[in-house]
């Protein structure tokens, strides 16, 4: 019996999918957590700032940190495009403008007359590698046992982990300053705030912007380890990151981190058990019928958190604001 | 553009190539067919000298063995072709792709040797391998995709497909697709400029009626009980499932819509006593209620995927033109669909406006407490709105599954729409999801005019966030909803 596909599993929570997820969900955290902004559109941030790196990359030929500058300045541009009609809206509203949104992008980077720009359906290919022609690691195979990874996926690793620190770190100085505290009050009581003589749609507009940023630095480093596609940027990726903040805890700043690994973890393991219950003999499943499980298994800890454990693993139930 | 034409575009690596796949597809038939079949079409075990060129077969097969984790090649893999006394031995490039000349169409059984793959890229998903391919006359490059994955490597999010298996569509979030793609075979373009909009306007009235139908509910039970409900969808699809299933055992047409009807209503009432009367009693809020439906889409829609697998499922259907107005011809199931829309869509109006039941539905809608307060019995109110949307949604399910295609998303695919309408009708308003369905399909279809097919969807969405910002409350909508 093969059991590598525990240590592969347990490798996932290092990936650097794991750390794009995290970083995409602490973005999510500063709209929905923090502020009280229903963003259901974060799949479209990051493809924002994912299309945004390959094209600067692959397209237009700069170097590596103009890449990042792009993704930076398109997410924001995708926030304050986005923000500047919706924020006075009712938070469902606003759900639904990010997620038909979201879709629009999605939607129109694959239309075929956009082709030589966006690679239409096919997406884009190779975006990694000025980052991977920066790598300072010397050749070689790192790590033990299954886990070895070559220099440029320890080099993706690194940078990617770094980036979800440093982001950590931004947002936790950043909650708990007065602006931290203003935004929390904003997701308390707006019209409180704004008796205070403070601008909320200013606020509000800083923190889509801020949390937006996050999400298309993610989507760049979503597509480090692979092609960019715009599928991969459907509904249902925000669905996994809110699937993710809802167990590491929507009000905390860690909670992305310790819910991404979680849920990458959880997912191979089962992953893996199934195929291994699969190919023994002992479920009575074809390998077509294993791939949706994941997919059911997220939906139904998606609705049983939000219900029995608003508060995730690290938040604080006086704090869950939007079961009221 | 099919998603099956793009990874034949992909499989050649040269631009020139590219160009040459293109006008090969686009006039498949007029290619001049080169004497492949000149080469010895019964030779045993052929050396390196009998292969086939693909550059100039008339029929090839591209083979491209990737991984799932990163999508990238694997070279060096030993694939074996075979068929019709054709047998061949191939090795894959550097980016996991070797083109195969064919002696001529047919169908051919690819055998990856999955001894050559690297240990590192893991195995090829059970079943996928060997492969048949079918090559029909000048098909070239059918793609025979394998791709391998370590147990673990699938967790890394880059496949929103269900399944590991290539070759077919991936059907992960292909949204816009879902509706955009099948319309043209239920009403063929005429001639001239007014027949494209005449035949336009057709589709977009029969699919605005059905859109209404999925709409009306959601828009009942938003009104009732304040939630947007993202698994709506699902109702839909399962409406076209449950048909497919009654199809299956050799049921008649009519029972299998009657059938998908009442199964659609149980539907909504299990949900609603199993999910959504616990949640209220537990006074959830409406946030969390959202994100609720949103995992019980989720699930559900894979939960369709595991039952009935990615691929579309069609219902027996009589492709022949029933009724020809001018440019327009409609099969009898585009007719039949239209006039069992406007029937039952007059008998929910009738509903609404004449009954007791309806009376209720709109008082609760009005304000809920004041509802309870003159005794109306709220929870009784809102069952009844959930089996009536589902009984609705799954009609709306089985006419979509005629009019154009069912799969796993098909309602998924709509939910957006489904919203759109509501929205550009006014939320709550049952009317509103009518003429709200009805402007958007008209609007998405004639839009086509100017855009780009694909992006129909992509317009009907920017039509959503415009009535959002300007009109928040909607056609029909009462101003003072908007909170």
């Amino acid at each position: 019996m093969n059991l590598n596909f525990i240590w592969l599993a347990l490798g996932e929570a290092i990936s650097p999918t794991t750390a794009a997820y995290a970083l995409a969900t602490i973005g999510l955290v500063v709209h929905f957590g923090f502020t009280g902004l229903l963003n259901f559109g974060q799949a479209g941030f990051m493809a924002v700032g994912g299309y945004a790196f390959a094209i600067t990359t692959l397209k237009l030929g700069l170097p590596l940190p103009f890449a990042f500058l792009a993704a930076i300045l398109a997410s924001a541009a995708f926030a304050l495009v986005l923000g500047i009609p919706t924020l006075r809206l009712r938070s469902d509203y606003l759900a639904i403008v990010t997620i038909a949104a979201a879709e629009i992008i999605r939607l129109s980077v694959k239309t075929p007359e956009l082709t030589d720009i966006t690679g239409g359906a096919t997406g884009l290919n190779g975006a990694a590698a000025t980052f991977n022609a920066l790598n300072p690691i010397p050749d070689g195979r790192y790590g033990i046992g299954v886990l070895t990874y070559t220099a440029d996926q320890l080099w993706v690793r690194v940078l990617g982990w770094a980036l979800v620190l440093i982001a950590c770190l931004i947002v936790f100085l950043l909650i708990r300053s007065p602006w931290g505290r203003v935004i929390k009050g904003i997701r308390e009581d707006e019209d409180a705030v704004r008796s205070l003589g403070k601008n909320v749609f200013s606020y509000k507009m800083q923190a889509l912007v801020l949390g937006g940023v996050l999400g298309g630095l993610a989507g760049a480093l979503f597509i480090l380890p692979r092609s960019l596609q715009p599928d991969n940027y459907g509904t249902q990726l925000t669905f996994f990151l809110y699937t993710i903040m809802l167990l590491g805890g929507a009000t905390t700043v860690f909670g992305p981190l310790v819910g991404s690994m979680l849920f990458w973890v959880v997912l191979s393991l089962s992953d893996g058990l199934l195929s291994l219950g699969v190919r023994s003999g002992l479920l009575p499943l074809t390998s077509t019928q294993q791939g949706p499980i994941r997919f059911i298994i997220v939906g139904a800890a998606l609705a049983l958190l939000v219900v029995f454990r608003p508060q995730g693993l690290l938040g604080k139930k006086k704090e869950v604001f939007f079961s009221a | 553009m099919t998603a099956n034409g793009y990874a034949q575009l992909r499989k050649r690596p040269r631009v020139a190539a590219l160009v040459g796949v293109l006008v090969g597809l686009l006039a498949a038939l007029s290619a001049s067919a080169l004497p492949a079949t000149a080469l010895g079409v019964d030779a045993p075990r052929t050396s390196a000298a009998d292969v086939i060129d693909p550059d100039t077969a008339a029929e090839t097969i591209a083979v491209w063995i990737r991984q799932t984790s990163d999508k990238a090649g694997i070279p060096d893999v030993a694939v074996t072709v075979e068929g019709d006394g054709f047998s061949q031995d191939f090795t894959t490039d550097k980016d996991g792709r070797v083109a195969v000349g064919l002696p001529g169409p047919g169908t051919y059984t690819v055998t990856v040797d999955e001894g050559t793959i690297p240990e590192s890229a893991g195995k090829l998903p059970d079943g996928s391998n060997p492969r048949e391919v079918r090559v029909v006359q000048t098909n070239k490059n059918v793609p025979a995709n394998f791709l391998a994955s370590t147990t673990a490597g699938t967790g890394t999010g880059s496949t929103p497909a269900p399944s590991g298996s290539a070759g077919t569509e991936a059907p992960g979030g292909t949204t816009g697709d879902g509706t955009g793609a099948a319309v043209p075979q239920a009403t063929t373009s005429g001639t001239g400029f007014w027949g494209i909009v005449s035949a336009k306007l057709a589709t977009g009235v029969i699919f605005g009626l059905l859109l209404a139908l999925a709409a009306i509910g959601a828009s009942l039970i938003y009104g009732t009980t304040g939630l947007n409900n993202f698994a709506h969808g699902e109702l839909v699809t399962f409406g076209g499932l449950m048909a497919y299933v009654l199809a299956g055992f050799g049921a008649p047409g009519a029972v299998g819509i009657i059938g998908a009807v009442i199964l659609g209503g149980l539907f909504g009432f299990v949900q609603d006593s199993a999910i959504w009367r616990p949640l209220r009693r537990r006074r959830v809020g409406l946030i969390p209620l959202m994100i609720v439906s949103i995992g019980l889409a989720l699930a559900t829609r894979y939960i369709f995927v595991f039952f009935f697998g990615a691929d579309r499922l069609s219902l027996p259907n009589n492709p022949s033109p029933f009724l020809v107005l001018g440019a327009v011809s409609l099969r009898f199931t585009d007719v039949l669909g239209a006039v069992l829309s406007i029937i039952v869509l007059l008998a929910v109006a009738f509903v609404m406006l004449r009954t007791k039941l309806g009376k209720a539905a709109r008082a609760v809608a009005d304000n809920s407490a004041l509802a309870a307060a003159s005794g109306i019995d709220v929870d009784r109110v809102i069952r009844s709105v959930w089996i009536g949307a589902g009984a609705l949604a799954a009609l709306s399910g089985v006419l979509i599954a005629y009019y154009q295609a069912l799969r796993w998303d098909t309602g998924s695919a709509i939910l957006l729409l489904i919203f759109a309408a509501v929205t550009l009708g006014g939320l709550g308003s049952a009317f509103g999801a009518l003429v709200g369905s009805m402007v958007l399909s008209i609007f998405m279809n004639l839009s086509t005019l100017v855009l780009p097919e694909n992006l129909k969807y992509a317009a009907a969405l920017v039509v959503l966030i415009l009535i959002l910002l300007f009109r928040p409350q909607g056609i029909l909508g009462k101003r003072e909803r908007v909170g």
